[in-house]
């Protein structure tokens, strides 16, 4: 057989392939789970992914953007996976997660910093999982022998004391948004966020009546439409910018990413990304954290050229 | 790189001096003798203006013969010279010879060939053979007039090689000539020099081990002192000629500094990228940064950018030693060589375009060449012969053979050497997996000619192969197991046959190499129908490209295997050897040379010489006159008869001496005669047979010589009806291939067409012009063409013949209007 490639467009998946003897490349992008950010397309080391607005029909939500990925430029690297904060393309090698960039510390994992403790949860509790706006949040319950619980009330007050619950997030599918952390009354969880940044909607700019941003935020309740205009609620957002890419106003909304959260790295690859995530002035603050001297150059030299391009 | 100069003697301004010319008639003992009456030549000899001396010799080319030609000349300050004996063919090198033994330049001096051309083929009218002969040496005699006294030219040779392709075949002609104290350059385009037998597993007929018997040598390229490879690099551009190539390389980045690397390959295991590995027929996978394979030479690493991630891994590990650098950019590199070799070898046919046969639809359907990657132990996977459906060992497999090649509608000829690679396999699939795999062979014919390559067949056949002869016509897939069912004919039995197996092995034609064209167009070389380069001559100049200087070796010039590849290379070596061995090249003066007051280009877009030129010896600039490359010229003369302006004139073989012969021949009751126009090497030859094997034909022919059917200017046609000509015929080598040129009977030809049009046209009888294609081997044919035109001319009768040419005559006065004068 010789080496194959193909790429599969369907309503629930977009899949690319690489097949050769006995290595089988795959990337698949779950669009139920994408939101049209366009986190991954600014990772992407070849420029191979591409953000796609969808046409507004009038009279109608818009539509959140899709996502297209080349199968002539993709390398099958990994990237778009590790930095999709929705955990919505999975990259494989002959099946299992293919993380050779991260094995080999070319590529950070990004830093989930949840930390659940379980113990003051209220056994029948269930604000969290109501919270998580995007159903992945479960809870499960077992009695103090292990089995799991099927039915709370029909334990006896004893028995229920010694149920032990626990709150499981599917860690690279959540893109800490602590909307659960909020919720709970127990502050039972805590959270640090992927990325740090700003958010701000000049409402002046906005068109009136317009609310696409709120349509396609993916975290309930981040942005509202009130009174003709559009609020934010920064504490949940997770400045992944799917707001923005449909947005009709340039200068009406602004999403900033400033620090990414990330295993420790020393790659001109990440560099890259990570200046294009946040902004060469933010990857400059993170290379002189670290003291990469000749790492801070080269961002530099490339923001001054892009400037000149511009 | 300049070309050498015209060489001054090179005017072509008749000489004004008195004329004395000597005539010296061979008895040739009785075979001229005793059908032609010599005394009657050397009495009409005698006769002819400007000739002061005639003598007869019983043999004129021994020694007492030749003796009498110096003394003659120095005795009676002769300064033109004829000899009326056999064919120039025979002793026109002889007598050059003794000419300037005597101090006369031997190009000035003419044969009249009165043997071939007269006793030997008129046997039986010894009188009009004599009247033959008594016009040959007129018509010599003419030409002898306008000869001009010509040197010998002589290049200067720059003593190293350049090699096109590192294969088997060109490594191999790298290290003889290396060896043999020249430099050598060695150009490879891919990252390693190797070529197809690198990629091997085993070889036929011995089985052993490819890179194991190719690596050393590989090596050994690699460190010769004399050898410098340039890897991943590629040909630009050649200029000059033979003994004097200006060369220019492009060598492209590997943003891995050579000088540096010390292919320790450290940098390959800290990059995370992977990508196909063509080498490998993209069956397994090489780094970002990486070597193709790991006997690779040079050793030295390259990454790829269309895969690299830019992470700088490499480049920490790399460390200190800082071989690795991003900004690498192409370089170009300007070489100097007085020979080249292509060895470009050939590509594999990948079947996508027979969609019956299923390749690159069902998973285990391969390639031949996939099948050595599969089963080789350092291939991808570890020598186990895998489907790639399930991984799984196949428990039969069936060969195809002829995949493409043999079909007319694909490649039509026979590959070569695919029925023993594929002896080769079932051998080593038999011998791996014993009675565990079944294994078919579906062939056309089973072609073993080689030493030691029959008794291979037997040795499969004794493993308990099913050797099936037949064409597959379809292949379909059960989609549940992948397996395979083929559809052929078993030809033995006469009846359609299925079998069922569980992987099938195609042997894919060899085809030729992908950038042949570029190569070919860079280096003006031509290719054949089937793709593959053209020698010079397939049987006495098979490792001559037409472009002197050029050498053949390996598959680019046809499909071979390694042994016949190795020989070839050798081969090619010693070739190229003939030339840098030498400090100065000799061309032979018969070249042609532009008039730059007449050229047209000077003032108009014309360089009509240019293309027309098959060795494309002519560059015509904007606003400049065409210039003729002296060293590039082979001497055929196309580009003289295509030139709208005659501004080109062929040495020795000028318009004004061509017509001079044209007119003493056709001086005497021309409507009786056949006027010839022959080509040196295919119809001139052929004649000579004729005259040699004793073949008799009509006395009324009168034969004028030319290197090249192309030289054929239509003047020359025109002229000879203008002066009455009974009949024209012009001979040429056969089409397609068999011109000495490479293509000037194609250019004579398109002209002929027009001109044949246009003179009947005008009212004159096409079978009066005849164009014939005679090879050096049919002088039958000349013979039976003669008796067909003669026939012809006695049909047509004279009065018909004259009251054609009085039709004709204005109008053919009209267009030789510039002779005029005189
Ligand atoms: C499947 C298979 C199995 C075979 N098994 C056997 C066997 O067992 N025994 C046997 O005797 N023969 C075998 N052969 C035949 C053998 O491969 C050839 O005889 C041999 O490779 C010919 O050598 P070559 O040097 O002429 O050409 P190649 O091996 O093709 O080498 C040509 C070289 O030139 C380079 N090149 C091409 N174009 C350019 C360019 N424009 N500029 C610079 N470099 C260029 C190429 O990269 C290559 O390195 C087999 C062939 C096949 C397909
Ligand atoms: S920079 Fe490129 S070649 Fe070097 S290790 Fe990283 S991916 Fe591989
Ligand atoms: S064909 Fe004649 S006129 Fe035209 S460029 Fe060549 S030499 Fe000059």
């Amino acid at each position: 057989m010789p080496f194959k490639t193909q790429k599969l467009d369907t309503a629930e998946a977009l899949t690319l392939e690489w097949i050769l003897q006995n290595k089988h490349y795959k990337l698949t992008l779950d669009k139920k789970q994408c939101v049209g950010c366009q986190i991954c397309s600014l990772a992407c080391p070849k420029e191979a992914i591409k953000i796609q607005k969808q046409p507004k029909v009038q009279g109608e939500k818009v539509k959140k953007a899709t996502v297209d990925v080349d199968l002539a430029k993709c390398i099958f690297c990994g990237i778009c996976d590790i930095t999709c904060p929705y955990g919505a393309v999975k990259v494989t090698l002959n099946d299992s997660r293919n993380i050779n960039i991260v094995e080999k510390e070319s590529f950070p994992e990004l830093v989930r910093n949840i930390k659940i403790d379980t113990r003051n949860c209220p056994k029948d509790c269930e604000v969290c999982v109501e919270a998580c706006p995007l159903d992945q949040l479960t809870i499960s319950r077992v009695t103090f022998d292990g089995k799991p619980v099927e039915n709370l009330a029909a334990l006896s007050p004893s028995q229920r004391r010694h149920v032990v619950v626990s709150v499981n997030i599917p860690k690279e599918k959540c893109p800490t948004c602590k909307a659960c952390e909020y919720k709970c009354p127990a502050g039972v969880i805590k959270m640090g966020k992927i990325f740090e940044g700003k958010i701000a909607i000049d409402q002046s700019k906005c068109p009136a009546g317009c609310h696409d941003c709120v349509d396609v935020c993916p975290i309930t309740d981040t942005l509202t439409f009130v009174d003709g205009k559009v609020q934010v609620n920064e504490a949940t957002c997770v400045y992944c910018g799917a707001c923005k890419v449909v947005c009709p106003i340039d200068e009406a909304l602004t999403v900033k990413r400033t620090r990414v959260l990330h295993t420790p790295v020393h790659s001109g690859t990440w560099n890259k990304a990570l200046e294009r995530l946040t902004s060469p002035m933010d990857a400059v603050k993170e290379l002189k954290s670290i003291g990469n001297k000749k790492a801070q150059e080269m961002v530099k030299k490339r923001a001054v050229t892009e400037e000149v391009i511009r | 790189m300049s070309q050498p100069e015209t060489p001054s003697n090179l005017s072509t301004k008749p000489q004004t001096e008195d004329l004395r010319i000597g005539v010296f008639v061979c008895h040739c003992g009785l075979n001229i003798a005793g059908t032609v009456d010599i005394k009657q030549v050397v009495e009409y000899a005698k006769t002819i203006p400007d000739v002061v001396f005639v003598k007869e010799n019983r043999y004129t080319c021994a020694d007492p013969g030749q003796e009498e030609i110096r003394n003659a000349i120095k005795e009676q300050k002769l300064n033109r010279v004829v000899i009326a004996a056999c064919s120039p063919r025979m002793h026109e090198a002889t007598f050059r010879r003794t000419v300037s033994e005597a101090g006369l330049n031997p190009f000035l001096y003419e044969m009249a060939n009165i043997r071939e051309f007269a006793s030997w083929c008129h046997p039986s009218t010894p009188q009009e053979a004599t009247e033959r002969a008594k016009d040959a040496v007129r018509m010599a005699v003419a030409k002898a007039r306008l000869l001009m006294p010509l040197q010998t030219i002589e290049v200067p040779v720059t003593n190293k090689a350049l090699i096109i392709g590192g294969g088997i075949a060109g490594m191999n002609a790298a290290l003889d000539l290396a060896e043999m104290g020249f430099k050598v350059y060695m150009l490879e385009n891919t990252q390693s020099i190797g070529g197809h037998m690198a990629a091997l597993d085993k070889t036929f007929p011995t089985l052993d081990c490819s890179i194991c018997i190719e690596g050393p040598k590989m090596v050994d390229c690699g460190r010769h002192p004399n050898i410098q490879i340039f890897a991943y690099s590629d040909l630009v551009k050649v200029e000059g000629y033979i003994g004097n190539f200006k060369v220019k390389i492009r060598k492209n980045p590997r943003y891995v500094i050579p000088q540096r690397c010390t292919g320790c390959g450290e940098c390959k295991d800290v990059c995370p990228i992977e990508y196909p590995n063509e080498w490998d027929m993209n069956l397994g996978t090489r780094k970002a940064i990486s070597v193709p394979f790991d006997q690779a030479v040079p050793l030295i690493y390259a990454i790829n950018k269309d895969y690299c991630i830019e992470c700088f891994k490499c480049v920490d590990v790399c460390g200190e030693r800082q071989a690795i650098d991003f900004e690498q950019k192409a370089e170009e590199v300007d070489i100097e060589v007085g020979a080249i070799i292509v060895s470009t070898g050939f590509d594999v046919y990948l079947p996508y375009d027979m969609p019956l046969l299923g390749y690159g639809k069902y998973p285990n359907v391969i390639t031949s060449m996939e099948f050595e990657r599969l089963i080789l132990a350092a291939g991808p996977t570890g020598g186990k012969v895998l489907r790639q459906s399930d991984g799984q060992k196949p428990h039969s497999v069936a060969f195809i053979q002829c995949v493409g090649s043999r079909d007319k509608n694909k490649y039509p000829y026979c590959s070569n050497y695919c029925c023993m690679y594929t002896l080769k396999h079932v051998v080593q699939l038999k011998e791996k997996y014993k009675e565990d795999v079944e294994v078919y062979v579906f062939y056309m014919d089973m072609r073993t000619p080689g030493k030691g390559y029959e008794e291979f067949y037997d040795r499969a056949r004794e493993r308990g192969v099913n050797f099936i002869r037949g064409r597959v016509s379809r292949i379909e897939e059960d989609p549940k197991t992948n397996n395979l069912t083929l559809y052929s004919e078993d030809a033995n039995l006469g009846h359609p046959i299925e079998v069922n197996v569980e992987m099938v092995v195609l042997a894919t034609a060899s085809i030729p190499k992908k950038g042949s064209d570029e190569i070919a167009r860079i280096l003006n070389l031509s290719r054949g129908a089937d793709g593959f380069f053209m020698e010079s001559h397939p049987k006495l100049k098979p490792l001559d490209a037409p472009t002197d200087g050029v050498f053949f070796a390996g598959a680019c010039q046809g499909l071979k295997d390694i042994p016949a590849s190795v020989s070839q290379g050798s081969g090619a070596a010693a070739r190229a050897a003939t030339v840098i061995s030498k400090p100065k090249w000799k061309i032979e003066p018969i070249i042609s040379i532009v008039d730059e007051t007449k050229c047209r280009n000077k003032t108009a877009k014309c360089g009509v010489c240019v293309d027309k030129c098959p060795y494309g010896a002519i560059k015509a600039e904007p606003n400049k006159a065409a210039t003729i490359i002296t060293a590039s010229c082979h001497g055929c003369g196309t580009c003289v008869a295509e030139c709208p302006q005659h501004a080109i004139t062929q040495m020795h073989f000028t318009d004004a001496q061509i017509m001079a012969q044209i007119r003493a021949a056709l001086e005497r009751d021309p409507e009786d005669k056949i006027l010839a126009i022959l080509c040196n090497w295919c119809s001139y030859a052929g004649a000579d047979l004729a005259g040699t094997s004793r073949f008799e034909y009509p006395p009324s022919v009168r034969a004028i010589r030319v290197m090249c059917s192309g030289r054929v200017d239509r003047e020359f046609i025109l002229e000879a009806f203008r002066l009455g000509a009974g009949m024209v015929l012009v001979g040429a080598c056969h089409l397609p291939y068999d011109c000495h040129y490479i293509s000037g009977n194609y250019k004579m030809k398109a002209r002929t067409d027009a001109l044949k049009g246009m003179l009947t046209k005008l009212g004159m009888s096409p079978q009066r012009f005849r164009v014939e294609y005679v090879s050096a081997a049919e002088g039958i044919h000349y013979a039976e063409v003669i008796k067909e035109i003669d026939a012809d001319m006695k049909a047509l009768g004279k009065e018909k013949i004259k009251e054609e040419n009085a039709k004709l005559k204005p109008t053919l006065e009209n267009m030789l209007k510039r002779w005029k004068k005189t």
